[in-house]
């Protein structure tokens, strides 16, 4: 606990953990080094303490923070590795990572398929699905009547549930989106290529090391 | 003696291709890609020396928000302990002065082909709230098709010193509009056209407008805009320079007054940029074009196409909180850039109306399947404002219309879809009991 309070306050990743998290993710050193600094500005917008709270994650994607929403309650709970209630910066980073464009197929469904699984029962079931669409509509000024969402559902469970038993898994899961690829959509990030160039200030924190000392290629 | 090859992240390291005071470039090739770039290096302990800090960090970012075809794209920064690292494109075909140098002047045709192009950059990136201060030929380069790309916007602090290939003193302002030597304050967009006249003077004499061995005596022809035109310039061409060489900012030919005039449209052909979201939308445009493809393919023999069909997880992966953009992307406000209304009107009567609606509003209309895309002029005329509209299937004769700012300020945007959703009105479905301007109303407050 004293450990982990004297590394949240720390000012710039050390160059050990950073190489670790390059190591474990599509990203660069550099690049958690860029990521670190969005983070510490997301991080103490509301309490400094190095630490990503709810409130936070949610003022940062809306700008407000008093805007509940119940799929970004659902990104940050899947963020929220330890389950702590809050998001250190390793567990940001290597969360993050599934939004790269160059992290695989594979593990961009296995997240979305968590993603939609609300109640953690394994599977994405119909009463959750129907329960995101309306979230969708309330969120958009749109009402449906009843008879229409169940019309929806039908049409999508017909797709997507092969089996027919009310419910989605991993598998179904796998096949549908591979047929309706732009349900992944959400699941790649472009600004993560450009992430030390949105982030530059932390070319000057850098603990990196040249790969290739310079002054041996002059001898 | 043993030659390493270094290397800087992805990039091999290769030949020193410029040096200034700051900093030293050297040509690299992405090993991941096999492509050229240009890596500018300078050292942390010059920087800190020199309070760069705040300079390069804002330079950064301007390079960001200017992208554009035209101009010397920054592909990454890197850092290393004790130095920095600014990976850029790299550009085949040379500066556009060495070709003066070498061949002379140019032609008229060939000169108005770079102005244009060096306008509409230039323009881009006005509207962008940027301004380069320091555009002369050495910052334009050609690339392997011959096409103009302005370097160092936003990178001035990183202009070569000391290599100077006019030959005239170190600082000499040739291409510095009057004001600017003033040292009043000056408006930055005016001081850029006044630049690009001296370009393109230069261009097509060979020579410069304004050479005096003295500065006082430089100041004071510059000040005057005392230049001759030399005999091979048409009566056409000689007008259009004097509106541009105006000495006075307020007079001063602006760019949108440039663009009218008929010496600049010969053989114009304007290219369509601007775009804020460029690569979301490149993304969307992908990911439904190749719905498209199937769906089209599909259904070839049953119908001649309708709009996607919408299944439940597209539609909830619309919602903001699903989108992590905006992490990212600190210049966004807090005001919604989607928006969507339902409608129960058939699928083109649907599009027809929109377009109807539209062309009242005076917008351009460009529509593909189901669709759109709406073009105008923003309110307070700052700049373009786009407005893209897209049909779904949802459930049998029920639609969804999703509208996405394209490019435009958000305040326009919401003008726009209040007055835009008032006159389709009738085509935009409501639950009963709900008062039409209810949901607009609470649309604006969220």
């Amino acid at each position: 606990m004293g450990c982990m309070n004297s590394k949240s306050v720390r000012k710039f990743p050390a160059r050990e953990d950073s190489l670790d998290l390059a190591a474990e993710t599509a990203f660069t050193v550099n690049e958690v080094e860029a990521l670190f600094v969005l983070f510490r500005s997301i991080s103490n917008s509301i309490v400094n303490d190095g630490l990503l709270s709810k409130e936070e994650f949610q003022l940062a994607i809306f700008k407000n923070k008093k805007k509940d929403n119940i799929f970004a309650n659902r990104i940050f709970d899947l963020f929220d590795v330890k389950k702590l209630g809050v998001v250190d910066f390793e567990d940001f980073v290597r969360s993050l990572n599934v939004f790269h464009p160059n992290a695989s197929l594979k593990d961009k469904i296995a997240f979305s398929f968590r993603l939609y699984d609300l109640h953690n029962t394994g599977f994405i079931e119909r009463p959750e699905v129907k329960e995101m669409l309306i979230a969708l509509l309330f969120e958009s000024d749109m009402k449906l009547a009843d008879d229409v969402i169940e019309t929806i559902l039908d049409k999508t469970f017909v797709e997507a549930d092969l089996k027919q038993d009310g419910k989605i898994d991993t598998e179904e899961w796998e096949t549908f989106v591979k047929r309706n690829p732009s349900v992944l959509k959400i699941m790649t990030l472009p600004y993560l290529r450009d992430i030390t160039i949105s982030f530059p200030s932390f070319i000057f924190n850098s603990t990196n090391v040249e790969r290739v000392d310079e002054t041996s290629t002059r001898l | 003696m043993k030659k390493v090859r270094r290397k800087i992240g992805k990039y091999e390291v290769g030949r020193t291709i410029g040096e200034g005071t700051f900093a030293k470039v050297k040509f690299a090739r992405n090993s991941e890609t096999g492509d050229s770039v240009a890596i500018k290096i300078m050292a942390k302990t010059t920087i800190l020396q020199h309070r760069m800090v705040e300079q390069i960090k804002r330079e950064i970012s301007i390079m960001k928000i200017v992208r554009n075809p035209n101009i010397v794209r920054l592909h990454e920064v890197l850092a290393s302990q004790t130095r920095i690292y600014i990976i850029l494109e790299f550009v085949m075909g040379g500066e556009l002065y060495d070709k003066i140098v070498q061949q002379g002047k140019l032609s008229e045709n060939e000169s108005r082909r770079y102005f244009q192009q060096l306008i509409d950059t230039v323009d881009h990136c006005h509207r962008k709230g940027v301004y380069h201060r320091d555009l002369k030929p050495e910052n334009l380069l050609l690339d392997a098709y011959g096409n103009l790309k302005v370097s160092d916007f936003g990178l001035s602090a990183l202009t070569k010193q000391g290599v100077d290939l006019l030959h005239t003193t170190c600082g000499t302002p040739n291409y510095v509009a009057p004001e600017v030597l003033s040292n009043r304050g000056y408006d930055g967009a005016a001081a850029d056209v006044w630049s690009c006249g001296v370009i393109l003077y230069v261009l097509m004499a060979g020579y410069l407008p304004f050479e005096e061995a003295d500065l006082p005596t430089l100041y004071r022809r510059i000040n005057a805009a005392e230049f001759v035109c030399p005999f091979w310039f048409s009566a056409d061409t000689k007008s259009f320079i004097q509106k541009i060489l105006d000495p006075n900012p307020k007079t001063r030919v602006k760019i949108e007054e440039i663009r009218k005039e008929p010496w600049f449209k010969k053989n114009y052909f304007p290219v369509k940029l601007g775009e804020d979201e460029q690569v979301n939308l490149d993304d969307v445009r992908a990911v439904f074009d190749d719905i498209e493809d199937q769906y089209v393919a599909e259904r070839s023999e049953i119908t001649e196409g309708g709009p996607l069909i919408m299944n439940a997880f597209e539609m909830i992966a619309l919602s903001q909180g699903l989108n992590l953009s905006p992490l990212f992307d600190r210049l966004q406000d807090n005001v919604k850039r989607q928006t969507r209304f339902v409608s129960r009107k058939p699928a083109k009567v649907i599009i027809s109306s929109i377009e109807a609606v539209a062309e009242s509003m005076g917008l351009k209309v460009h529509s593909r399947n189901y669709k759109v895309r709406l073009e105008g002029v923003s309110a307070n005329r700052v700049g373009p404002f786009a407005v893209v509209l897209e049909v779904f299937e949802v459930a049998p004769s029920l639609f969804m219309v999703d509208v996405r700012r394209a490019t435009g300020d958000t305040f326009d945007y919401h003008k726009f879809y209040m007055n835009f959703c008032a006159k389709l009105g009738n085509i935009i479905w409501r639950p009963a009991g709900t008062m039409p301007n209810s949901n607009l109303l609470k649309q604006m407050t969220l």
